[in-house]
């Protein structure tokens, strides 16, 4: 009878050898060919050229292969970078190859590594021990290492960015003027100030590539990319996407990418922010009120352009009226424009902007109304309206006249909308009155009583306020009068 | 005096290294007789659990492929890797990723030790499935061994369990939404409870998910619950029923055979004798009874050959050769590591452990359907068939009995046709839900592809119950047909379910979010 275990014998062999063949070339793999320790030799190789003097003898006679890290509780981060970045803190380190360069700057002098650790403004996976795995871009790691240029952003982390010196700061600080200039408060908000037609922005910088869309984007799908990608072209990066296009240089669209990046609520511990930093958050709990000016340059430019003409907004399909304009000015009260301005427009994408809906302190409101009036003298008084109308027959003029663009009922027209309970609210008789009568100059909207061809006489005019007056019921105002903030106006969120 | 004394220390210092030895072996050498091999065997603790000889068949490589073995070779690994493991790892979701990052980075070759424990675990799971199919196959459940049969089911269920537990604790967004999704399925009863509304009153579902979870989500208290079971409660568990699998193994017969399984001939002192034939049930134990017929005189042996030293070659081969395995595929494949759990950022599309894919594609068809009634009744159709299939025959030999093989090809490519066609409807189709929107989810919870491959398949079986009169027929059908419909289903949901649960060819047709 043949051996019955000899193939047994052979695979045992072979299975033995294999085995110990991986053990051990598992041990040389993960123990002597480490990046981290060819990288410490080459380094060790360095400070020996260099020891010319006792202090160079010195440092080489302390150096020892081995792991470096510092460990930063209050930070929560534990950043092995200085394994491998020997070099960072020895100033003679400045013509070497990287990774054993001195850091440039002297921004290690106020930041030492073992009180601050690299993470804190690089980004980047800290715990790892090779460079990819550091870097975190191809691999699972939530934030990867920022480019260069941008690690600005993070300076805000524990610094006001509006005191740092501009020169150190330079993408973020035009980041910042940027974000007033193009009005992008319009539709963001940002520290519960702005708009809400996009979304608010004040995490942005903490977003994962996860959270955004990288379908369209050409790799590598970073956050800062999509960023980039997007302030060039918003549509091209999220489909649907309601926002205008920035028209943008590339150097701008770095600089609110930065800007974006540094937007990042992030708990860090009171002993590791500069005053200023402190400073900013007692700032944000008082805020000083912009002035009138500065108000409608951040926060209404974007869809009222200079205010003196009607715009036609293509992506909304409606006109965007002319609040500077000359008959607007000289015929709306100061209730008037403080009840639109307060609680918007609902059924057109002009939000609300008091304290409790897009964060105008109350005296912005007041001065920003002012601003606005400034813009033209307040036309005289009218004579009384005496005419009673007649609601039935305003209706038939209504729709012959009005709805065209005001839509059916004063709802969902191209026009303003007046048939909704916040216009009807604020807009005077005498207002509505003058506004058919003499139309708004700049805008689509004509005059109804020119001396030279009267369209609608005054008992017209009146019947149609009556016809008007109908559009909200007894019900509806008290509605609107238990909610002062009314929701945000419909339309899609980008 | 005292130089005897010397003499006799300074000899016995000597001799140390031999004593020692003697002490620890208590044969002390190498067998040379088949008397002191079988002393090898049955006066060591670790050997002892084998009978002295073994009959030649055990030793064929084909009978089993040693996958029994290589599940309890690659248990063993994870166990010893794990034990190392948990030196490092803390069971709190401050800190538990951020102690599998040490491990991957900083420590000694730890990232080369998590990587075989994730390898040998998913060769374990996959070798156990294996293990089933082969007892299954040759016909080895059968009387003596039903027992034997629902221990192995157990710690086929223990083995889930174990995996599907330490899946969550690298506490990572894979393990985070696997976890998520696994504890869905256990939530899955209320989907029938909510059709019938009466989860206000009566919901297991939700009693089971807080049972596995501690809580309403994933979060701390689930993962303590997993870490305590994954390293203390199912191991124990494992360990005690294999314990059991073994001895019953050795008082049941050692490997099914068939009567006669050479003919009934043996080769003794130099020509064929009829083979001595014990009882199926009979063992070696000095002090054993040995029921039935006495040792009949005048015959040959059984065609056995000494364990020490052909057994244990073969059991060491098979262990090294699982060991060599793991090593291969844990040096150049790490164990996944994602980012950091976040329950603000779903994975999608969130897949839980592979062995629970074939569920969950089931489960987004109907919940409590996918989730609870198949598992219940392949599990409980399982343990249900050496109970039903009594008839002996075919034991210990593939496709043993009449018209085995053909029926095994004919419910191959049956359940193949079926349940791709199925799938491919389902894809392409819809179900219910897409043509009819308002209709009851009583009707989705009764009629789905899940159920209806259930009732296709159990019907299928019936028919070869009929056809060919023969019950094991009927299991082999059956059996047939929930392996291929459980790899398809597994597959499927692996490879061509994408996010939101869509149909893509391959993974690098995602959209990239």
């Amino acid at each position: 009878m043949k051996d019955p275990s000899r193939i047994y014998r052979w695979l045992l062999l072979v299975a033995s050898v294999v085995t110990v063949v991986y053990l051990v070339g598992a041990a040389v793999h993960e123990n002597y060919l480490a990046q981290w320790k060819t990288v410490q030799r080459e380094y060790r190789d360095i400070l020996r050229q260099k020891a010319t003097d006792d202090r160079g003898r010195e440092l080489l006679a302390k150096f020892r292969v081995e792991m470096k890290q510092a460990t930063i509780p209050a930070l929560g981060s534990v950043d092995r970078c200085v394994t491998c970045h020997n070099g960072i803190d020895d100033p003679r380190m400045t013509e070497v190859e990287q990774p054993h360069r001195t850091h440039p700057g002297h921004i290690l002098d106020k930041h030492p590594v073992d009180r601050f650790g690299c993470t804190v403004c690089h980004h980047g996976q800290g715990a790892a021990m090779t460079f990819r795995e550091a870097k975190a871009d191809d691999v699972f790691w939530d934030y990867p290492l920022l480019p260069p240029e941008m690690t600005e952003a993070t300076c805000v982390t524990c610094h006001d960015g509006e005191k740092l010196p501009p020169e150190q700061i330079p993408l973020l600080t035009a980041g910042m003027e940027l974000y007033r200039e193009r009005s992008c408060g319009s539709c963001h908000k940002l520290g519960g100030r702005g708009g809400a037609l996009g979304p608010a922005l004040d995490n942005e910088g903490a977003k994962t590539k996860h959270q955004l869309i990288m379908t369209s984007l050409k790799p590598p799908h970073t956050t800062w990319n999509w960023q980039l990608a997007h302030f060039r072209d918003p549509g091209g990066v999220v489909p649907d996407s309601l926002m205008r296009n920035p028209t943008v240089t590339r150097r701008e669209a770095l600089a609110l990418t930065v800007y974006m990046l540094s937007q990042w609520k992030r708990d860090v511990p009171e002993s590791y922010l500069a005053p200023d930093k402190i400073e900013q958050k007692y700032r944000a709990l008082h805020p000083t009120p912009l002035t009138g000016e500065q108000v409608y340059r951040q926060y209404c430019t974007a869809c009222h352009g200079n205010g003196t003409y009607t715009r036609w907004d293509k992506k909304f399909a409606r006109f965007v009226p002319a609040i500077r304009g000359v008959s607007l000015v000289s015929t709306a009260s100061r209730e008037y424009l403080q009840t639109n301005i307060e609680q918007g427009r609902p059924g057109t994408q002009m939000p609300g902007w008091g304290p409790h809906a897009g964060g105008l302190l109350p005296e912005e409101v007041t001065s920003v109304i002012e601003y606005l009036r400034a813009s033209a003298p307040a036309a005289p008084s009218m004579t009384a309206l005496t005419l009673r109308g007649d609601a039935n027959r305003g209706l038939s003029l209504f729709l012959r006249n009005c709805a065209g663009c005001h839509g059916m009922n004063g709802r969902s027209g191209i026009a303003p909308e007046i048939g909704n309970p916040i216009f009807q609210q604020a807009a005077s008789d005498e207002f509505i009155v003058r506004t058919i009568r003499n139309g708004r100059i700049g805008t689509a909207m004509p005059a109804f009583q020119r001396p030279e061809a009267p369209a609608l006489g005054d008992q017209d005019i009146a019947d149609v306020l009556a016809y008007l007056r109908t559009l909200t019921g007894h019900k509806s105002q008290k509605a609107m009068a238990q909610n002062n903030t009314p929701a945000p106006p419909a339309g899609g969120r980008p | 005096m005292a130089e005897t004394a010397t003499r006799e220390f300074l000899h016995n210092l000597h001799d140390l290294p031999q004593t020692v030895k003697d002490a620890c072996f208590r044969l002390g050498k190498t067998p040379e007789s088949e008397r002191e091999e079988s002393q090898a065997t049955f006066h060591n603790l670790f050997l002892h659990i084998h009978s002295v000889r073994v009959h030649v068949r055990t030793l064929k490589p084909t009978l089993t492929f040693g996958l029994g073995l290589m599940a309890t070779a690659s248990f063993i690994i994870t166990l010893i890797t794990g034990m190392l493991l948990m030196v490092y790892y803390k069971p709190s979701t401050d800190l538990a990723y951020q102690s599998i990052k040490d491990i991957h980075f900083t420590v000694s070759t730890g990232r080369f030790i998590r990587n075989i424990h994730r390898w040998s675990a998913q060769l374990m799971v996959l070798t156990v499935l294996l293990h089933m199919a082969r007892v299954f196959f040759t016909a080895s459940y059968k009387k003596p061994r039903e027992f034997n049969w629902l221990v192995g089911l157990g710690l086929l269920i223990i083995t889930l369990a174990l995996s599907f537990t330490g899946y969550l604790l690298p506490w990572d967004q894979l393990a985070y939404w696997a976890i998520t999704i696994g504890s869905n399925i256990a939530n899955s009863p209320r989907e029938f409870t909510d059709a019938i509304g009466i989860t206000k009153f009566f919901d297991p579902g939700g009693f089971q998910k807080r049972l596995l979870l501690g809580a309403n989500y994933v979060g701390q208290d689930a993962l303590i619950r997993f870490y305590v079971l994954h390293v203390f409660v199912l191991p124990l568990a494992l360990v005690t029923l294999m314990g059991v699998h073994f001895w019953r193994i050795r008082k049941d017969g050692g490997l099914a055979k068939p009567e006669d399984p050479m003919g009934g001939l043996a080769e003794w002192g130099g020509e064929r004798r009829t083979v001595f034939q014990p009882l199926a049930t009979k063992t070696y134990g000095l002090m054993a009874l040995v029921k039935g017929k006495r040792p009949p005189v005048n015959r040959g042996p059984e065609n056995t050959v000494m364990s020490w030293p052909h057994l244990f070659w073969a059991e060491l081969s098979v262990f090294m050769v699982t060991v060599a395995v793991t090593l291969v595929l844990a040096f150049y494949s790490d164990a996944p590591l994602k980012e950091l759990a976040n329950a603000a950022i779903p994975e999608n599309p969130a897949k839980a452990p592979w062995y629970f894919l074939g569920i969950q594609e089931l489960v987004s068809y109907s919940a409590f359907t996918g989730g609870l009634l198949i598992p219940v009744i392949v599990v409980v159709g399982l343990a249900l068939i050496p109970f039903l299939d009594r008839r002996p025959g075919g034991e210990g030999t593939w496709f043993g009995t009449k018209s085995e093989r053909p029926i095994f090809w004919q419910s191959f490519f049956f359940a193949l046709a079926v349940t791709v066609g199925m799938l491919a409807f389902t894809v392409n189709y819809g179900w219910l839900r897409n043509w009819f929107p308002n209709i009851h989810q009583l009707w989705i919870i009764a009629i789905n592809p899940g159920s209806l491959l259930v009732v296709i398949f159990a019907a299928w079986s019936l028919f070869v119950l009929k056809r060919k009169d023969s019950v094991r027929l009927a299991a082999v059908s059956l059996f047939t047909c929930f392996l291929v419909g459980f790899t398809l289903l597994t597959y499927l949901a692996t490879v061509h379910r994408g996010p939101n649960w869509h149909f893509y060819w391959w993974p690098s047709q995602w959209p990239v979010h």
